[in-house]
């Protein structure tokens, strides 16, 4: 009876078709852009960084706070509570606040959340701070590429794409 | 017509028995007129004004409703094995966070200490980031870091623990005033029925008014010839309070009636009473006024309310009948007499004994000297909380009761730079500066631009002018990094070495004067190398620059770090003639600090529901600027300020060679002293002065860097790390020559430069050198500073 009733409806109202299907339109362009999830950061940043530096791991030793916070943080991404996350790192920044991996994790955890912007400044940072070379040198700058990528800066991702291949220069920079 | 003649006629024709016959029931119905007149008149103005009336009073009554007050809390200390910490700081720590000192520690809320040992009872606590049960641990201090973190349950061994933050506030944040809030229940019974055996002894029994005791204070008022009593009851003077005015008018009076008829209407006494108990005025502090037994207590006495002991109630008690009148400071005699004689009223009335009020006579008036600023040790700190919160918050999330609101202050830091300024300028008094000096101190984590102490008086706990973000000073030589920064990023003119010239020039200004800057030394240097320029901060050589990179583009990187101020586009803005504030000035420098990566100074972590659910939180964002390869440059510049430059007295006065970074400013006629400072973590502004901006006889280096050094010294710090970005490298060259050089020859030094700006030409000595030794060419030329 229903039905009957509302195709009739539609059928008398051609209208709202009209004013329908451009909305359905307007909300589908309006969509934010796609986040780049977990998996993308695994295949895009973090195995080819690993694959890479085969070898070559320039690491800082973590102080035992800082292992437990970016442990509960590693948790707290894998489970998609990437504000919780956040805050246990920037808990970490504040014990270190200038340990390359933290700063080059948050990187990854603002690709997440699709803050491309700040992923740019925490792997940037990495970069600056840290050792230059070997994995988290890959990673922050394949983190560099998907930000930039997703700014809309295809010349800048590429740059990026390439300079984390040199990463692999086995010997660091002594400067 | 006929009426009328027949009115004249009866007028002339009437006898007197006649009129006066008439006279009555016309006298009579005149008066009668004349009444239902006025009862009109009063009902329709009556009660118009009544309802008026009501609604004031009603809106007085529950705008002030006692909503719980969101509290603010310190910045949570982390310990963990390997934290930095001293003994004096962490018993600081210790007490912010209310802990006690006890032999054992088996409370949650104690902590015992043996030597370097700690053994600490932690509190359950609700974090910015969760729960967290109780918890006991044990951990040693060495040399200035914490030893391993012991359980004491035997659990596991915590990696990391946090003590709970220190309540440093309540507020609300959307009002000026501080309260603290007594519930009825909690207020000590004596105060309660003290009140009214002294002020209002029917105040059970009336309905706002009592007319007995109008009565009796007329009668007496009369027979002393003068105001000797008040006829009011508690809820007329609680109306009175609301209203406060002077004046003692008719009107006025019967208007404070009228509304505490209405009070008693809606409320009850209950109700009533607990609005005046937090109501009443009870003093003043500067503009502040000091409302409600509550914030009385602690400014008075600096005690809670619940501590007081019987002669302390019966002061504040007397003080409600004229706060400035029996103010104990102002006039002690005046306020014992009257505090002796409430002291009376409550033997009288049966609330203490006679002995009890003997002794309580027998005590002092136990009031401190100075009184205890508005609920906060810190109210510069929660001043820039507040601003912070209103900035960044809608009003209506900001009205919901009892958040609870984390903030980055270290109250351990905060102590040792209130001590640094306090001690600081009573020492530079001893030196024969101004004794009426003040000063302000802005200290910041480099990294994550959270504000960890805020000093703004010479004062502790003084509320007041909030210097540290409201003083708006000349900022003088502090300007120079930034023109010198200017002139690095031009990579293809600058560098550190680059000859400047310190020579004579004179401006004509836009008023048609001359403008011929000097030096500190009035004199001229010639031509030397950029950095030295800088190092000993030369006028005459930044002006020159200053005018090659142009005035407009220092404004411009003003701006680009984070100041948004008007600056005057005039050459002696180069020379700092631009009136910033210290946290103005803090913020510029945290860019320069961080290497490039700008963060907004912050006072707020995050804002908690009263349930301990997350509102909101300010998470950790910064913005790279550009050149950061020239501001690693000017990094190092600053570092040699202080080994070589102004500030080569600050390692004297660390006691170490740390490396810092630094800048000192002095400005016109000696007028303000700043210093700018910063480790690998910390960044800090001192500035100090004379609030009336009359000459102090102040430079840079005699006042303010020294007050910089005395919060230092009391601080953890690592040196500034060197380190270039890529793009930049050390390079050894000879300044004079202009020219690389080697290690080995003479007048070698490490200066870092812009990949590609490096000088081309070779010293002699490097060249013999070149010659002989081939093979380490590479680690010559590219050689790191360690």
């Amino acid at each position: 009876m229903e039905k009957v009733v509302w195709t009739k409806r539609l059928g008398a109202c051609p209208r709202l078709l009209v004013v329908l299907i451009p909305l359905l339109l307007a909300a589908c362009a309006g969509q934010p852009p796609a986040k780049v999830d977990d998996d993308e950061i695994d295949t895009r940043v973090r195995a080819p960084a690993s694959e890479d530096s085969a070898g070559v791991q320039v690491y800082s030793l973590q102080n035992p706070a800082v292992k437990e916070l970016t442990a509960q943080a590693v948790v707290a991404e894998r489970a998609g509570e990437l504000d919780k996350a956040s805050g246990y790192l920037e808990r970490a920044l504040r014990i270190e606040p200038r340990d390359p991996q933290l700063l080059q994790q948050m990187a990854e955890i603002k690709l997440q959340t699709a803050d491309y912007q700040q992923a740019l400044s925490f792997a940037e940072r990495s970069y600056d701070i840290g050792p230059r070379v070997g994995e988290i040198c890959s990673r922050n700058w394949r983190t560099i590429s998907v930000a930039k990528e997703h700014l809309d800066d295809a010349s800048g991702a590429n740059d990026a794409e390439k300079r984390a291949t040199r990463c692999m220069n086995t010997r660091p920079k002594r400067y | 017509m006929a009426r009328k003649a027949v009115k004249s006629k009866s007028k002339s024709r009437k006898s007197r028995s006649k009129r006066t016959s008439r006279q009555k029931p016309g006298l009579f119905r005149r008066l009668f007129r004349l009444l239902m007149l006025l009862a009109g008149l009063a009902i329709g103005i009556g009660v118009p004004w009544t309802v008026w009336l009501d609604i004031q009073v009603r809106g007085e009554f529950e705008g002030r409703i006692w909503d719980v007050p969101s509290r603010v809390y310190a910045r949570p200390l982390s310990l963990y094995s390997g934290k930095p910490v001293s003994k004096s700081s962490l018993l600081l720590e210790l007490k912010a966070s209310g802990y006690r000192q006890v032999t054992n520690a088996s409370v949650p809320g104690t902590y015992s200490v043996n030597g370097s040992q700690f053994d600490i009872n932690r509190r359950a606590f609700i974090f910015e980031d969760g729960s967290k049960p109780a918890t006991r641990f044990r951990l040693q201090l060495r040399s200035g870091s914490v030893g391993d973190l012991v359980a004491v349950s035997g659990s596991e061994d915590p990696g990391l623990v946090r003590l709970d933050p220190a309540e440093i506030a309540s507020i609300y944040p959307l009002h000026d005033e501080d309260r603290t809030l007594v519930a009825l229940k909690d207020a000590p019974e004596l105060l309660v029925t003290g009140l009214q055996a002294v002020e209002d002894r029917q105040f059970k029994h009336h309905h706002g008014v009592a007319f007995r005791s109008i009565a009796r204070a007329f009668v007496a008022n009369i027979r002393a010839g003068k105001a000797v009593q008040g006829g009011s009851t508690l809820t007329q003077q609680l109306v009175k309070n609301y209203f406060l005015n002077s004046e003692r008018t008719l009107v006025r009076k019967a208007n404070e009636a009228i509304m505490a008829v209405l009070l008693e209407l809606h409320y009850d006494k209950a109700q009533i009473l607990e609005a005046y108990v937090n109501e009443v005025y009870l003093g003043q502090q500067g503009k502040h006024a000091i409302h409600g037994f509550g914030r009385a207590s602690e400014f008075y006495f600096d005690r809670s309310l619940q501590d007081l002991e019987p002669q302390h109630i019966a002061l504040l008690v007397g003080l409600v009948r004229g706060a400035s009148l029996y103010n104990p400071r102002r006039n002690p005699e005046r306020a014992l007499k009257r505090r002796n004689q409430v002291l009376d009223i409550f033997e009288v009335t049966g609330l203490l004994t006679e002995n009890e009020v003997k002794k309580a006579k027998g005590r002092p008036l136990g009031v401190t000297s100075k009184p205890r600023s508005g609920g906060s040790r810190y109210p510069a700190f929660v001043d820039l909380v507040r601003r912070q919160l209103k900035r960044d918050y809608q009003s209506s999330d900001l009205s919901s009761e009892g958040l609870k609101i984390f903030t980055t202050l270290a109250p351990s830091e905060q102590e040792y730079a209130q001590q640094a300024v306090s001690k600081g300028l009573d020492d530079l008094k001893q030196r024969g500066l101004p004794a009426d000096l003040q000063s302000a101190i802005v200290l910041a984590d480099v990294a994550s631009g959270e504000v960890r102490a805020l000093v703004s008086d010479r004062v502790a706990g003084r509320t007041g002018f909030n210097r540290a973000l409201d003083a708006r000073r000349q900022i003088g030589s502090v300007i120079k990094p930034l023109v010198y920064l200017l002139a690095l990023e031009h990579v293809d003119d600058y560098n550190l070495i680059t000859p400047v010239k310190d020579e004579p020039l004179s401006l004509r200004q836009p008023d048609g004067k001359l403008w011929s800057p000097e030096n500190y030394d009035h004199k001229s240097h010639g031509e030397l190398p950029l950095m030295d320029a800088l190092v000993h901060s030369y006028n005459q050589a930044t002006v020159q620059v200053g005018l090659s990179v142009g005035v407009a583009n220092l404004i411009r990187k003003i701006k680009q770090l984070g100041i948004a101020v008007e600056v005057p586009a005039v050459p002696s803005t180069l020379l700092g003639a631009v009136e910033l504030t210290p946290i103005e000035v803090a913020q510029m420098f945290q860019s320069l600090a961080a290497g490039g990566y700008s963060v907004p100074l912050r006072s707020v972590t995050a804002v908690l529901t009263p349930q301990g659910e997350l509102l909101s939180r300010y998470p950790l964002r910064f913005m790279p600027l550009e050149n950061r390869e020239a501001i690693a440059l000017l990094n190092f510049a600053l570092t040699r300020v202080v080994e070589e430059g102004t500030a080569q007295a600050l390692h004297g006065l660390l006691g170490n060679n740390t490396v810092i970074a630094g800048k000192t400013g002095t400005t016109n006629e000696r007028r303000d002293s700043w210093f700018v400072g910063y480790t690998r973590d910390r960044v800090a502004v001192s500035w100090v002065g004379l609030d009336d901006n009359r000459p102090a006889s102040v430079t840079g280096a005699n006042a303010a860097m020294r007050i910089w050094a005395r919060l230092f010294r009391s601080l953890p710090i690592e040196g500034l790390d060197l380190r270039m970005p890529d793009g930049a490298n050390f390079v050894w060259v000879d300044k004079q020559q202009q020219a690389l050089t080697d290690p080995s020859c003479p007048g070698a030094e490490q200066i870092p430069f812009i990949e590609g700006s490096e000088p081309q030409k070779k010293t002699q000595c490097l060249k013999n050198q070149k010659g002989k030794n081939k093979e380490s060419l590479w680690r010559k030329w590219f050689g790191r500073k360690d």
